[in-house]
């Protein structure tokens, strides 16, 4: 047993495998980057979500993130497009990966409002590109430097991808095993029929048993299509799986680019033979078709691949810890949603709500009720009304606000009412809490969160 | 080896299931679709037929008369044609309170709602144009020296009572420039208005008809999202910022709508049931229908009620609302508060129940 453990270790990790599997991963990765920057860009999302806030919500111990003046966004954004386009082509590939990761992680911890699990799940990807030779192969990098190139790399550098992908897959399939999602098919239920509209399947999605099976068949995809893209035997019906899940999602549902992302990195789980004939489809479409190739393989000093399964053992020991966090916390998750994020629960819970918040002189005891829209924009108060950790944030600005404008000591109390999956509004937080009073924490509980079953309208 | 994973998956998944079976929605019993099918196009062409298209060409008629009333009365300014030009201008006042919620497409485009309706108006701003004898509608400044509240200052505030107004448009140095003015914006107000129903009228009820979807592009979700818009500026702009709500209990009596015609209840009053009649979609299919046939009959019964409860608030307040607000603050602030309840319905619960977007932006999804 020892025996086949260390087999395995060294299977997985040391073992030489072929490197197309990554060149085409990160030509895959890079493109679709590029067009999800562009995208962006081309919807002004720069502009909407980033420079006409005038204010931001940033994640705890990250305050000193802010959005850079006047065109620096723009450039932060050029920079990224640019970046992933060397990240495709394999050009200074180390410099142009480092600096996606660090720009685009920069943006994602401007404000929580956007916060999306695809744009972490990029995060994460990119963090591990930044530790593997994706450029030594097929690359313009070995084009320029010929010595670089090599043929076989240590399984470690492909394998860590395919463990993301499955923990990201499973992860999202736990977190679909509760009672709303597969006894209630909620919120498929609310979701699903809002598309009747649409041609030919729109009359089946008003039907109830439709949003079951989507439910059960979504749960179930997510549970186990990891595991059935790393088995040879199932990779293709698998991968046609995947294929028709998320363009399904990507019909159905306002989601961006995600599925197409997924689509994309998933090539990864299929053998180094697929690879190698995806890279021969693609010389065939360069100019100088010849690309160059060695038959070296890939060796690091010692110490430097310590340090990297170092990093690559800490990263995975954090990811698979963090989607448990929420247990550290009482109630219902999602409707404190403390440990909500970083977890892939994703497309888990219909939730809405209205706040209203107020500012009182401590002295003379009037107050104001706060017009959200003067400070923030639609976006941000929709996801602030039901997202406390934003609250308190606000109500903390707020407080600064009147601060600045002679009342001491403001009392900033809120009164918000939120609905989820269809429960109908109920009151959120204790409307008598001086919420500028309160801290956030990294860890505690909210104490002024009203738990879910203990109100109802 | 595979057969040690899926035993432990399907440990991990039973073991789950037991652990996480807290539910959100009450068994079945509320809120919980049925699968019946609602037709979102034809509450389109109900609502685009029989409400919004009235309704525009009721509000581009009042506005066609009233600039042929400014036109009688600058030609020959007598009591009696004053008279009938205030009269015409509070028949546009009341019609716009139901034409105000359809600020998407057209409406957008040729940015009605702030054309027609920014107040509280700018006295310095009129002032200024009436003695400098030149108005750009184009200058943001004059945003607060245009549309029905300017009418409203000219022909109701500039002066004690109507002989005093006569004089300002007769007898006063600047009464030629004061006349030209009233011109200047009744005639914009018409072009606005024949532009918005043209498009009405042509292509753009096609589009309308055809974005059967529920994102914040389609015409469900504009229309939704603009009720809910157009209901706030009615709780905040109409009776909350007045009533001090949102100035530490300071009042602004001056700042409602209609200051000068003091007629501000009344259009509250027209504007609340323009509001409800759009959600029922008159006597026709409406948003109410939709929550019914999702099965969120008791949210639209809530939802009526609490029309009611707000309405009959309101009627408990009385003309001029700003000396109202000055003699029973309480009674003001208690409508709001009924005011107040109804947003969270509609925005939250209603949008909710619908699936109906109200951002931009993607949602999280795998």
């Amino acid at each position: 047993m020892p025996g086949s453990v260390k087999l395995n270790f060294s299977s997985l990790v040391k073992a030489q495998v072929h490197i197309a599997p990554l060149s085409v991963l990160r030509i895959a990765f890079g493109s679709i980057m590029l067009v999800s920057t562009i995208r962006f860009i081309l919807k002004g999302w720069v502009y909407a979500f980033y420079i006409k806030p005038q204010f931001h919500f940033t994640f705890y111990g990250f305050d000193w993130v802010k959005p850079p003046a006047g065109a620096g966004m723009y450039v932060l954004f050029a920079i990224l497009t640019v970046a992933a386009i060397m990240v495709t082509i394999g050009l200074f590939y180390r410099a142009a990966i480092i600096t996606f990761f660090l720009c685009f992680t920069y943006v994602e911890l401007l404000d929580k409002t956007t916060y999306l699990n695809h744009y972490y799940f990029i995060s994460v990807m990119a963090f591990l590109m930044i530790w593997v030779p994706a450029h030594r192969y097929f690359s313009v990098d070995t084009k320029l430097r010929p010595k670089i190139a090599v043929t076989r790399v240590p399984a470690w550098t492909i394998n860590i991808f395919k463990m993301q992908l499955v923990l990201v897959y499973f992860f999202a399939g736990i977190s679909k095993l509760n009672y709303d999602w597969l006894i209630a098919a909620m919120p498929l239920k609310i979701w699903l029929p809002a598309n009747s509209q649409m041609p030919v399947i729109g009359g089946l999605l008003t039907q109830t048993w439709v949003a079951y099976a989507f439910s059960w068949f979504g749960a179930i995809f997510d549970l186990f299509i990891g595991f059935l893209l790393l088995d040879g035997r199932y990779r293709k019906w698998a991968y046609a799986l995947v294929i028709i899940f998320h363009l399904s999602t990507a019909v159905l549902f306002k989601i961006g680019m995600f599925p197409y992302i997924m689509i994309c990195v998933t090539i990864v789980f299929f053998s180094e033979k697929t690879h190698i004939r995806i890279v021969n489809l693609l010389t065939h479409f360069l100019p100088k078709s010849k690309h160059y190739t060695s038959n070296k393989d890939y060796h690091l000093p010692v110490f430097k691949t310590q340090f990297i399964y170092t990093v690559l053992a800490l990263h995975f020991i954090i990811q698979l810890l963090l989607p448990f966090r929420f247990m550290l916390y009482p109630g219902k998750l999602y409707w404190t949603e403390e440990g909500y994020r970083f977890s892939w629960r994703v497309m888990l819970m219909d939730k809405g709500g209205t706040i209203f918040f107020y500012v009182k002189d401590s002295k003379t005891g009037k107050r104001s009720e706060i017009i959200n829209s003067q400070y923030l924009t639609t976006f941000q108060e929709s996801q602030m009304a039901t997202q406390p950790d934003m609250i308190l944030q606000f109500a903390h600005h707020l407080a600064a606000e009147y601060q600045k404008k002679g009342i001491n000591n403001p009392i900033v109390t809120a009164d918000s009412y939120v609905t989820l999956n269809g429960s109908g509004s109920r009151l959120y937080i204790d409307s008598t809490v001086n919420l500028a009073k309160e801290q956030e924490t990294l860890l505690d509980h909210k104490k002024w969160i009203i738990p879910f079953n203990s109100t109802q309208q | 080896m595979k057969k040690i994973i899926y035993l432990a998956l399907t440990a991990a998944t039973t073991f789950l299931l037991i652990q996480s079976c807290s539910k959100s929605s009450d068994g079945g019993s509320k809120n919980t679709n049925t699968g019946s099918s609602f037709d979102r196009k034809a509450m389109l062409v109900n609502i685009s037929s029989n409400i919004i298209i009235p309704a525009y060409t009721s509000y581009h008629d009042a506005t066609v008369s009233l600039d042929a009333a400014v036109t009688t009365f600058n030609t020959t300014p007598t009591a009696g044609n004053l008279t009938a030009l205030q009269n015409s201008f509070i028949a546009a006042y009341k019609q716009w309170q139901s034409t105000s919620m359809y600020n998407f497409g057209p409406a957008q485009d040729a940015g009605l709602g702030v054309n027609t309706n920014t107040y509280p108006v700018s006295v310095t701003q009129i002032t200024a144009n009436i003695n400098s004898g030149t108005y750009n509608p184009l200058l943001l400044a004059n945003l607060a020296a245009k549309g029905l509240p300017a009418l409203d200052y000219l022909l109701f505030g500039t002066g004690a009572d109507n002989a005093a107004i006569l004089a300002q448009f007769t007898t006063d140095s600047k009464a030629a420039n004061r006349k030209t003015y009233l011109a200047a914006l009744s005639a914009e107000l018409k072009t606005n208005a024949t532009t918005v129903l043209a498009a009405w009228n042509g292509s753009y009820k096609t589009t309308f008809l055809n974005a059967t979807g529920t994102d914040v592009s389609s015409s469900t979700g504009q229309l939704v999202n603009q009720l809910i818009y157009d209901y706030e500026i009615l709780k905040n702009y109409e009776i909350g910022i007045p009533a001090g709500t949102q100035s530490m209990g300071t009042t602004f009596p001056e700042k409602v709508q209609a200051y000068y015609s003091k007629i501000s209840l009344q259009l509250t009053e027209l504007h609340l049931s323009a509001i409800q009649n759009l959600y029922n979609g008159a006597t026709g299919l409406g948003l109410d229908d939709y929550l019914i046939s999702a099965n969120n009959t008791a949210l639209n019964t809530r939802i009526q009620t609490q029309f009611s409860a707000a309405a009959t608030k309101l009627q408990g307040l009385t003309d001029p609302l700003s000396a109202n607000i000055i003699s029973n603050p309480t009674a003001v602030t208690a409508s709001y508060t009924e005011l107040q309840k109804l947003t969270v319905m509609l925005k939250t619960d209603m949008t909710q129940a619908l699936g109906i977007a109200i951002t931009f932006g993607d949602n999280d999804g795998d």
